[in-house]
């Protein structure tokens, strides 16, 4: 991809994303090219249509359902999911917009880069990791030493999807995929979220929700806001 | 023993004294009233022990109730209903000098499922604050911060600040806007800036306890009785709303609004103060008019497929950002009852009405009688602060508005609704009053199946009321949602083999038969009555403004309809009789009483 394709990509995708017209629009992204990460594998990812989105949060209830199962009966079942354990998270803003938010299972993952503890000799894995069979993020909590360097880093250059335990200070909230079968995909009464092969050129450094409904709001309700400030 | 389902806790703040505790609800009050409206109703009871106390004293309690089916992603089941003690209702002879009946306004949104998250099944709020103050809790930890600096702020300005002041977006909350602060008696509550407890004056009864705003948030949800039961209706009714698609687009389409155009033409449309049912000109400001030229968004309650909230950007004249509207109690208050037709002008009228935090019913219902009011002459300019109201005039309605919610001249008196105006105005103002018990009528007119909108608005519990229904198994059906926390608009859903009764066995793992579940909304609404009637009110109080009896329509396709006394009378006395009430005074008889387990009301 040439760089001037690259640096239109960056300035644009906002604005293409919110007038992509009804179209698939993908979390930070406008093409459809396959991206590979350092040893080529692909990588897939939930993707939001946020002219599709209502609000209604049921992909928290569904995610936090799913990751946060009880034991009933003898039997692991899926959790009531109270909203608060949920990994993806939907921002209400007022004008009214309402932003899905997840782990975009970033192909460069500053999260891992700025884990500090030492590659396992054999595995040469940090706490953070990724996970080679779906390329997910995951921590080792027994090696985590709960700095939130990650959570700090996805803040920063990301979403800021990553959250601290706000008992063991160790990460939380990166999407698992729920074994190849998204739940929040599966449960989305609107069919805003899908769950798809990332294309090679999607922006990941606009990924916060703020930025997000900023534009947003400046399309339906031609509304200025600034939530950064 | 505790029932499944419930943490059987209520959160109990007393705002003179600041203490907040945690208080056990009986589970004997939990199997009998359900939650929402029916344990909120019980709790008041409790909290109330005689007649006649002033619903604007630090005496009144202020519920915010959530039901059972409260924060689990069952479908179309994020209600949160508010309970307390009107501050708009009086009998035609009172009893005590503060008689009024019991108030419920319910509001969707996401507030009430956050209160069960945060470990409660409901809030109770008695007493008054000294100074403006907020309530903010997250599960166990409640705190009651000074809320000074946000006093007198507009609804969506403050629904903008909380958050910072909150500092993270993810707390649910409610709040009130100047109306309520000053007291006006038709303020509301509002959460997202747009869903709205309206109804009953709920509003004022939390600004008559300097309270703004109650912000919640939490980690948790009680065990249920039957989790795997419950797993299993929940995929089902998530399959029943797949497969019925149909019902599902058309609310995500027009919302409530596509009731204003079929309204219209069946002439049960309250137009020009009640004076006809058809208004001419509803395309203006119908469905696909706002598709066109107002909505962008669609929005949905929590867990909610219907998304019938609508968002958008009117222009024109009047521009202004849209929250929500119109809905068809919105349009048609604002709209069809006051001859508006303008798009943006209406807009403008129900978004400052929100803002304000005031009723837009009783408000668009109280200036549609100033207008017959002036048009009859019975009142003159110079009564109206020099505003020239009349019909379709949008300036003067906003103009009107504005006066209400800040009590200012003509709204000192207008603010109290129609009942009071009439009062004040005197000679045959009363005939054209659109009230019952003192609360104002909602949207849809009398006329045309009088049989069932008669009954539905006379003996309804917190004065007129179009959610009722116009029987007593509807109106017991409608309880039941109001204190399950379900949505009525996904009512149809909930059928057979995911009925609401089968979804509360599982939650609490206790087999609620369909007799049963219908028997608890029938003690729901009986001790409502059993509350007005303790109050003062009897069959004289269930009754429909002269008007009903004397207009007929001019125009439309029931030109000439009319309601006919003698019919009403017959029909409330019937009704009476279906309900085991007694058809002179209305008291529920004792056995009916003892069969409801309401002996304690005797």
């Amino acid at each position: 991809m040439s760089d001037r394709n690259k640096e239109y990509t960056r300035r644009h995708f906002l604005q293409d994303i919110a007038f992509g017209g009804g179209g698939l629009i993908v979390l930070g992204t406008l093409g459809f090219r396959i991206i590979k990460d350092k040893e080529h594998q692909l990588i897939k990812a939930i993707s939001v249509d946020f002219e599709k989105c209502a609000g209604c949060r049921t992909c928290e209830t569904a995610c936090s359902a799913f990751n946060h199962k009880e034991i009933i009966d003898g039997e692991l079942v899926s959790g009531l999911g109270n909203p608060y354990y949920s990994n993806i998270k939907v921002y209400h803003y007022n004008p009214d917009v309402d932003i899905p938010s997840t782990c975009a299972i970033c192909p460069d993952a500053p999260c891992i880069d700025a884990c500090p503890v030492a590659p396992d000799i054999t595995t040469g894995r940090k706490a953070l990791y990724r996970d080679p069979e779906n390329m997910t993020i995951k921590n080792d909590v027994e090696r985590c030493i709960g700095c939130a360097q990650c959570a700090e880093a996805c803040a920063n250059l990301r979403g800021g999807i990553i959250h601290p335990n706000p008992e063991t200070n160790k990460p939380e909230r990166m999407c698992t995929l729920c074994n190849g079968d998204p739940q929040c995909v599966k449960h989305c009464p609107f069919d805003a979220l899908a769950y798809i092969e990332m294309p090679e050129d999607r922006d990941l450094d606009s990924l916060s929700p703020e930025v997000i409904a900023e534009k947003l709001i400046k399309k339906y309700y031609e509304i200025n806001v600034d939530y950064e400030s | 023993m505790k029932v499944k389902g419930y943490y059987g806790k209520l959160l109990d703040i007393n705002l003179t004294t600041g203490e907040i505790k945690k208080t056990e609800i009986p589970a004997q009050d939990i199997k009998h009233f359900i939650g929402g409206r029916g344990l909120g109703t019980k709790i008041l009871w409790d909290k109330l022990p005689k007649a006649g106390i002033d619903p604007l004293s630090p005496d009144n309690a202020l519920l915010f109730m959530p039901g059972p089916f409260s924060g689990l992603p069952i479908p179309s089941s994020s209600r949160t209903c508010v309970v307390t003690k009107s501050p708009r209702t009086s009998a035609v002879n009172p009893k005590h000098e503060h008689g009024s009946t019991v108030s419920y306004s319910n509001m969707g949104g996401f507030f009430g499922p956050e209160i069960k998250f945060a470990g409660y099944d409901g809030i109770c709020i008695t007493g008054k604050a000294e100074k403006p103050v907020y309530i903010k809790i997250m599960d166990d930890k409640v705190e009651i911060c000074d809320a000074t600096k946000f006093w007198g702020m507009g609804t969506d300005e403050f629904d903008k600040v909380f958050v910072d002041e909150l500092g993270n977006r993810k707390y649910e909350s409610c709040y009130i806007g100047p109306a309520g602060e000053n007291l006006v008696p038709m303020a509301s509550i509002l959460n997202t800036a747009a869903r709205a407890a309206g109804r009953g004056g709920v509003g004022c009864v939390m600004g008559s306890k300097n309270l703004k705003a109650v912000a919640v948030k939490g980690t948790q949800m009680p065990n249920l009785g039957d989790h795997k039961g419950y797993l299993d209706l929940l995929k089902k009714i998530r399959t029943s709303f797949k497969v019925n698609h149909e019902g599902v687009e058309r609310w995500r389409y027009g919302g409530t609004a596509d009731a204003l155009e079929s309204s219209s033409k069946s002439g049960t449309q309250a137009v020009k103060n009640y004076s006809e049912g058809t208004f001419a000109e509803i395309e203006k400001i119908g469905t696909e008019a706002n598709r066109k030229e107002v909505w962008k968004r669609d929005f949905a309650c929590f867990s909610c497929h219907l998304a019938c909230k609508k968002s958008g950007l009117a222009k024109g004249a009047y521009g202004v950002m849209v929250h929500d509207g119109p809905e068809y109690e919105t349009g048609t208050m604002m709209g069809a009852n006051l001859m508006i037709s303008n798009l943006s002008g209406l807009h403008k009228l129900i978004v400052v009405g929100d803002d304000y935090g005031i009723d837009i019913i009783s408000a668009g219902n109280t200036i549609g009688f100033l207008m017959e009011a002036y048009e009859k002459k019975l009142i003159d300019k110079d009564f109206l602060d020099g505003i020239d109201l009349t019909w379709g005039n949008v300036d003067a309605a906003l103009e009107m508005l504005h006066k209400m919610s800040k009590r200012e001249g003509v709204g000192e008196i207008a603010c109290h609704g129609v009942k009071y105006l009439a009062q004040k105005i005197g000679k045959d103002a009363h005939k054209f009053a659109i009230h019952v018990k003192g609360h104002e009528l909602a949207a849809w007119n009398v006329p045309v199946h009088s049989d069932r909108w008669s009954i539905i608005y006379a003996t309804s519990n917190r004065g007129a009321c179009h959610m009722n229904g116009g029987s007593p198994e509807r109106q017991d059906q409608t309880a039941l949602r109001d204190s399950i926390a379900a949505c009525s608009f996904a009512s149809s859903w909930y059928r057979d083999e995911v009925s609401y009764a089968k979804f509360m066995s599982a939650i609490t793992g206790i087999e609620w038969t369909e007799d049963e579940f219908n028997k608890a909304g029938t003690r729901i609404f009986t001790l409502e009555k059993m509350f007005n009637y303790r109050e003062g009110f009897e069959r004289n109080d269930d009754a429909l403004p002269p008007k009903f009896f004397e207009n007929k329509f001019t125009y439309g396709e029931h030109k000439g309809a009319i309601v006919d006394k003698n019919d009403f009378h017959n029909n409330l006395t019937n009704y009476y009789k279906a309900r085991e009430w007694d058809v002179k005074t209305s008291k529920p008889k004792e056995e009916t009483l003892k069969d409801l387990n309401l002996e304690f009301t005797i």
